[in-house]
Parts: C-alpha cells; sequence; structure tokens
C-alpha cells in the first residue's frame, strides 16, 4: 500500500513536470495552473504515503535512502507550492519539479523500508537535526531554481529576446526575492540542523573524527549559504550574483554529496 | 419582437466622425429616452467607445425603430440620413445578436482582443438599466438577458483563452517590458524625457501601474511643465537627468531631439560603479534618444521602438492564433442565448393551448359535477384534482416539444401545426405572432 501509494505519487509528480513543460513549450500559461494543481494533488497522496509509513514502522521516514529522499522530495514539492502560491512564482516548478521526480524516483528504486538502525537515530534530537537540514536543503534547492531562472531571465532581457522564457519565465524581481527568501530560510535551519547535529553526535557517538564525510558535507553547505549570503551583499549586481552563487553553491552541493557518498563506506546512513 | 443594432464604428466610420457621435455618460439617457417610445423600440441600450457607437434595439416595428435609430445618429452628426447611411451598419436578430457577443468579446474590436470593450459593454449595459423613458424602463426581458449572455461569453473568452494577454501597443509594451524586470510597478520611480505625446500616453500607462513618482524633463522647461502637471509628476531641470538616473527604475525617452540625449558617459558618471539596482530605459524616439552602448552598463535595461515593435507583433500574432477558440466560445453563447430568445416565441402558443385545455376542463368538469351531485366535498375535489393532473399531464409533452422546436429552428411549422390542431386561432388573431426569424 504504501508502495503503491509512494508510485502514485511520483506518477503525479511527473504529470505536473510534464504539464508544466507543454505549458511553458506552448505558451500557455493556464497548463501551468493544472500543473499546480497536479502537485498538490501529489503532495496529498505523498502525505498520506509517508503518515502510513510512520504508523506502520513506527519511526518517522528519515532514515536510509529511501525513506529521506521520499521526505526531502516531499519538502521540496511542498516549498514548489509555497513558491507558487506564495511566492507568485508557479513557474518555477519547471527546474523544481523535475528534482522532485529524480528524488523520488530514486527513493522508489531505493524501496520505502525502515533502515533498522539504531534507537539514536529515533531520538528527538536526530529527528530535529535531519528535518532543520532537510528544511534548509529545500531553501538551497529553490534558492538554485529562481537563480537559475533568473539567469536565464536576465540573458533574455538583455539580449532583446522576447521568446518563450521572456513570456513563461517570472519578472527578475520576483526571482530575485524567491532566492533570497530561499537563502534567508535555509541558513538558520541549516545552521541549527549543524548545532543539533553536533549535540546529538557528542551525547550517542562521542566527538566525531574531522575527516568524517557527513561533517564534511554539512560544512560546505553551510559555507555555500555563507558564500550566498555574501553575494547578495555590496552594490552593483546583487540579484545577478546572488544567483550565481545560488546556482554554483547548489552543484556543488550536489557533487560533493555524491562524489562523498560513493567514496564513503559508510554510504548507507550518509543522508 | 425583433433585436437590432444600428451603429458605426472604426471600419466604417472615419475619426472625426466617430467623435462626433461619442456620446457623453450624461447624454445617453435621454437618447435612449427618445427610442423608447410607443411605436418605435421596446426596449434599448446605447454603446459608445472611442471606437464605435451602437444603438441595440429590441422592437416590434423594425423599420420604425431602425429608422428612428439612423435618424438620431444623423441628427447628432449633422448629416442627411442618405450620407449618414454610408457609415452605419444594421444587423437584424441573429446577426445582431452575433455582432454584440464579438463585440464583447474584444473580436471586433480595433486592437484585437483590448480589455477595455467588455468594462464598456457593462457599463453601458448598467445605464441603460437605471434609464426610465415615458414609456417605463428602457431595459426589459430580451436586451436583459442579452447583455448578461454576451458578458458571460465575453468573459469567458477573457478567462478560457489567451485572446487579450501580452501588450498590444507600443506604450503597453514598455510597461510589459517593465513588469518583466519589476515585476510590480506600484512604488517604483519614472523619469520621461521629453513631453511628447507619446511620453503621455507612456507615462499614463506607468501611472495606471502604480508607479509612484514621475519626473519630467525637456528642453523647453515650460512643456515639462505642463505635461508634469497633466500627469501628476514633478517637473526638473534638463541638466538634472544625470542625477535623476540614480533615483529612478525607469526612464522614458521620446524627444523630437536630431542626436541622442543619453550618451554612454553620462549614464557611467550618472551611476559609477553600474546602476545598483535594474534600470529600464525605453526609448521611443526616431531617430533615437539613447546611445546603443548605454544597454551595455550592467543592469541597464534599454529598449528601443523596434524592440517594442516586435513584442507588439508576437502578441497579436498570439492573440490571432486563439481566435478560433474564442468564435468557438461566442458560438456557444450565441446558441444557448438564441435557444432562449427563440423559446419566447412559443410562449403565447403554450399560453393558449393550456387556457383552452383549462376552459375544457371547467366546461367538462362542471357538466360531471352537476350529474353527481349527491358526492360529498371531498369526493367532488378527488374529481377535480383528477381532470386537473390528466390536463397536465397531457399538455407536458407538447408544451415540451414546443420550447424544443423553438430552439432547433422548426417552431413555425410546429406551432401551425398545434394551432390548427387545437384551433387556438379559431374566432380570434393570435395573441402575438412569433418573431419571423428565430423560428
Amino acid at each position: 500500500m504504501i508502495g503503491w501509494l509512494h508510485l502514485a505519487a511520483l506518477v503525479l509528480y511527473g504529470a505536473a513536470a510534464v504539464l508544466m513543460w507543454i505549458s511553458f513549450a506552448r505558451g500557455a500559461e493556464r497548463l501551468s495552473t493544472a500543473a499546480s494543481l497536479l502537485l498538490a494533488a501529489a503532495l496529498v497522496v505523498h502525505t498520506v504515503a509517508l503518515a502510513l509509513f510512520t504508523a506502520r514502522w513506527r519511526e518517522l521516514p528519515l532514515v536510509g535512502l529511501g525513506p529521506s529522499l521520499s521526505t526531502l522530495a516531499y519538502l521540496v514539492g511542498l516549498g514548489t507550492l509555497i513558491a507558487a502560491t506564495v511566492g507568485h512564482a508557479r513557474t518555477v516548478g519547471l527546474v523544481l519539479l523535475p528534482v522532485v521526480v529524480v528524488l523520488v524516483g530514486v527513493s522508489a528504486a531505493e524501496g520505502l523500508f525502515p533502515a533498522g538502525e539504531a534507537a539514536a537515530f529515533q531520538s528527538v534530537w536526530f529527528v530535529l537535526h535531519v528535518v532543520f537540514a532537510f528544511v534548509g536543503y529545500v531553501g538551497l534547492t529553490v534558492a538554485f531554481a529562481a537563480g537559475l531562472m533568473y539567469l536565464l531571465q536576465f540573458r533574455e532581457l538583455k539580449s532583446k529576446r522576447f521568446g518563450a522564457i521572456f513570456r513563461f519565465f517570472p519578472p527578475l524581481e520576483t526571482l530575485d526575492h524567491l532566492g533570497r527568501s530561499g537563502i534567508l530560510i535555509g541558513f538558520p535551519f541549516l545552521t541549527l540542523a549543524v548545532l543539533v547535529g553536533w549535540a546529538w553526535t557528542t551525547r550517542f557517538q562521542g566527538v566525531t573524527a574531522p575527516g568524517n564525510p557527513k561533517l564534511v558535507w554539512v560544512f560546505l553547505s553551510w559555507c555555500v549559504f555563507i558564500a550566498a549570503l555574501l553575494a547578495r551583499t555590496g552594490g552593483g549586481r546583487r540579484g545577478h550574483r546572488g544567483a550565481v552563487a545560488s546556482v554554483a553553491g547548489f552543484v556543488i552541493v550536489v557533487v560533493f554529496y555524491l562524489v562523498l557518498r560513493v567514496q564513503s563506506s559508510h554510504g548507507g546512513v550518509f543522508l | 419582437m425583433s433585436i437590432v443594432v444600428v451603429g458605426l464604428n472604426h471600419r466604417t466610420a472615419p475619426v472625426d466622425l466617430r467623435e462626433q457621435l461619442a456620446f457623453g455618460r450624461s447624454e445617453v439617457p435621454a437618447a435612449l429616452a427618445e427610442l423608447v417610445a410607443p411605436g418605435l423600440a421596446a426596449e434599448a441600450v446605447l454603446l459608445s467607445t472611442c471606437n464605435r457607437t451602437e444603438f441595440y434595439l429590441a422592437l416590434e416595428d423594425t423599420a420604425a425603430g431602425e429608422a428612428a435609430g439612423r435618424a438620431l445618429l444623423a441628427g447628432r452628426a449633422g448629416l442627411a440620413p442618405a450620407e449618414m447611411g454610408r457609415h452605419l451598419y444594421v444587423h437584424r436578430d441573429r446577426a445582431a445578436v452575433e455582432h454584440l457577443f464579438r463585440v464583447t468579446a474584444g473580436v471586433d474590436s480595433m486592437i484585437l482582443g483590448e480589455p477595455q470593450i467588455q468594462g464598456q459593454v457593462k457599463e453601458a449595459y448598467q445605464l441603460a438599466l437605471a434609464t426610465r423613458s415615458s414609456a417605463g424602463p428602457v431595459v426589459g426581458t430580451v436586451l436583459n438577458r442579452l447583455f448578461q449572455s454576451a458578458l458571460r461569453a465575453g468573459g469567458r473568452v477573457r478567462s478560457e483563452t489567451e485572446l487579450g494577454l501580452g501588450a498590444a501597443s507600443v506604450s503597453s509594451a514598455a510597461v510589459e517590458l517593465a513588469k518583466k524586470i519589476f515585476g510590480s510597478l506600484q512604488g517604483r520611480n519614472a523619469l520621461v524625457v521629453g513631453a511628447g505625446e507619446m511620453s503621455e500616453i507612456t507615462v499614463d500607462c506607468l501611472k495606471r501601474e502604480g508607479v509612484r513618482r514621475c519626473l519630467v524633463a525637456n528642453r523647453t522647461e515650460a512643456r515639462a511643465k505642463e505635461l508634469a502637471e497633466r500627469v501628476g509628476g514633478q517637473p526638473i531641470e534638463w541638466d538634472g537627468i544625470g542625477a535623476a538616473l540614480a533615483r529612478v527604475d525607469i526612464v522614458v525617452c521620446s524627444t523630437a531631439a536630431p542626436r541622442p540625449v543619453l550618451r554612454g558617459e553620462q549614464v557611467r558618471a550618472a551611476l559609477p560603479g553600474g546602476a545598483r539596482r535594474p534600470l529600464c530605459i525605453v526609448d521611443i524616439a526616431i531617430p533615437r534618444d539613447v546611445e546603443p552602448e548605454v544597454g551595455r552598463e550592467p543592469n541597464v535595461f534599454l529598449y528601443n521602438i523596434d524592440d517594442l515593435q516586435s513584442i507588439v507583433d508576437t502578441n497579436l500574432g498570439r492573440r490571432r492564433d486563439e481566435l478560433p477558440r474564442a468564435e468557438a466560445l461566442i458560438a456557444e453563447g450565441l446558441d444557448e442565448f438564441w435557444s432562449w430568445y427563440a423559446s419566447l416565441a412559443v410562449v403565447p402558443t403554450i399560453r393558449a393551448l393550456r387556457d383552452h385545455g383549462e376552459a375544457l376542463r371547467q366546461e367538462e368538469l362542471e357538466k360531471a359535477l352537476r350529474r353527481l351531485a349527491h358526492l360529498a366535498p371531498e369526493d367532488r375535489a378527488a374529481v377535480e384534482a383528477l381532470t386537473r393532473a390528466l390536463l397536465n399531464k397531457l399538455l407536458h409533452a407538447p408544451t415540451v416539444r414546443l420550447r424544443e422546436a423553438a430552439g432547433n429552428g422548426r417552431g413555425t411549422a410546429v406551432l401551425d401545426l398545434v394551432r390548427y390542431l387545437y384551433e387556438l386561432d379559431h374566432g380570434a388573431p393570435a395573441e402575438d405572432a412569433p418573431p419571423r426569424e428565430p423560428l
């Protein structure tokens, strides 16, 4: 049942992504509204799937690659919906929805099963650490999507090409605001995640080795946020610099994650 | 009852004639009251915009009503009826209804899909609703339903197609560009260089979008002051343009200067280190007012008249692509209205049929009850209820079929047959003949 619901959510996310891209290709904005409705439906199904997982296995879907990626995908989907409604940037789903589809797809391929890890992973500290970190990464993902679209729209406006991107993408100011919000919301959450993670590690595992890939990755992520924040200070093209920093930062974080995961001997519990 | 539209528009009349025939809001009630009178129109609505003046009439005597409409327009224009006739069009019944639906949807507008017309039709309808002539209200059942249906269909065209999307004029293209940079223009500041007509039109568009402060610069200071007064802006000195660049978000240039008035070095000097926030410069002058190298400055977005025109052309092309879908929605609304309108014609026949049946029922019931005098009151009531139920059941199918026939174009034949079969015309002329065209 949980697996089927998860697959149903994947299909709905996929349909929303396809519809969003068709909407972009045809320049038919009304289709993007339908894509947002499909996204909302996917989130409802996904919520039920995650709730059933929690009820059945008596643990939150935060440990193990399948469950944790599913939760991360759920939060990115939620972020997409919030960006569409509160942020007035419905078409940001053009970038975010494929990200959600990939995350849910990998999660479905891995399977939604409990990791059977130690009780330490079920403590409140651990739950807070993961949830805070996920919200932080959702902020970075939204900033990445907004930044990428900002750069494309900026190029379109500068080069006076009034094509599909000009018509379909949100205004520069909206994208800049969304990207800034992603970083400003994500940064404190990631910082909290680091602090809570440090406390949790000290409590259950003693002092962590400085070369621990998880620590390296989190530190790198934190630096990326700092860089994205610094890029938005000072004069000149702040919005442009912020967009470049968000896009580059996201790519660095993802690439480093993949590299570290491949190299890590503790791959199963890395995320 | 027929529906007629008498009027002229941008395709049939030159602008000076359209100006003469444009009715101010305060003039409309008198014009409507003049037409809605015994022997002329039963109902009337006047739609008067800068591109069209049209009387929509519901009338019994088509010729008299039309003539009155023509005479009223000719009199206002000071033209002989024959000369006026060259500029007028008259559509009757279904063609008149279709015309209103197309007008309301923006399909008949000078700029395809322009959004104002729907509000103007609504305003004309509401004004007519509030108007009374010596014969009573000037809007009755027919025009009431007609305008509501047209507005509904127009609303569907607007919401279900992209006929009205995108800028369709140079000034609105400038606004569209600025909005693609800033999102909302609420609270933004603008600088207008030049005090010509195009500047004024563009500033009006920007003001409507919520631009807070408008600085106006012109070589002739008096003209800058005049324009600033008209648009609620603030005049500045010609030499103050450079300093103003750092304080504004949007610059509109439209001077008649033979050489650029905004040069690269001037912008660089005004914005040392580049603009801290985006600066949108719209140059609608020919020859251009802004040196092209200004557009290469970081955070500066420079557009000239060709750029704006290409946006307009693209948008109009997209609107034309949406026409078939808009036409389909119009046809749907038109059919729906026409079914209702055609069914009006069968109402007198249905009423006559029921009156005929009721008279027969009463007659036979009276006879029967005389013979059944011994019945208790409750039994008499049961007999009466029985006859009423029988009559209703017998007339139900013919009533439904008559309404259907009215809607599907077979009304005349079916009406004739029913009136013949039940002798509804026997001894007295028909209460009112059905409209010719609808059936």
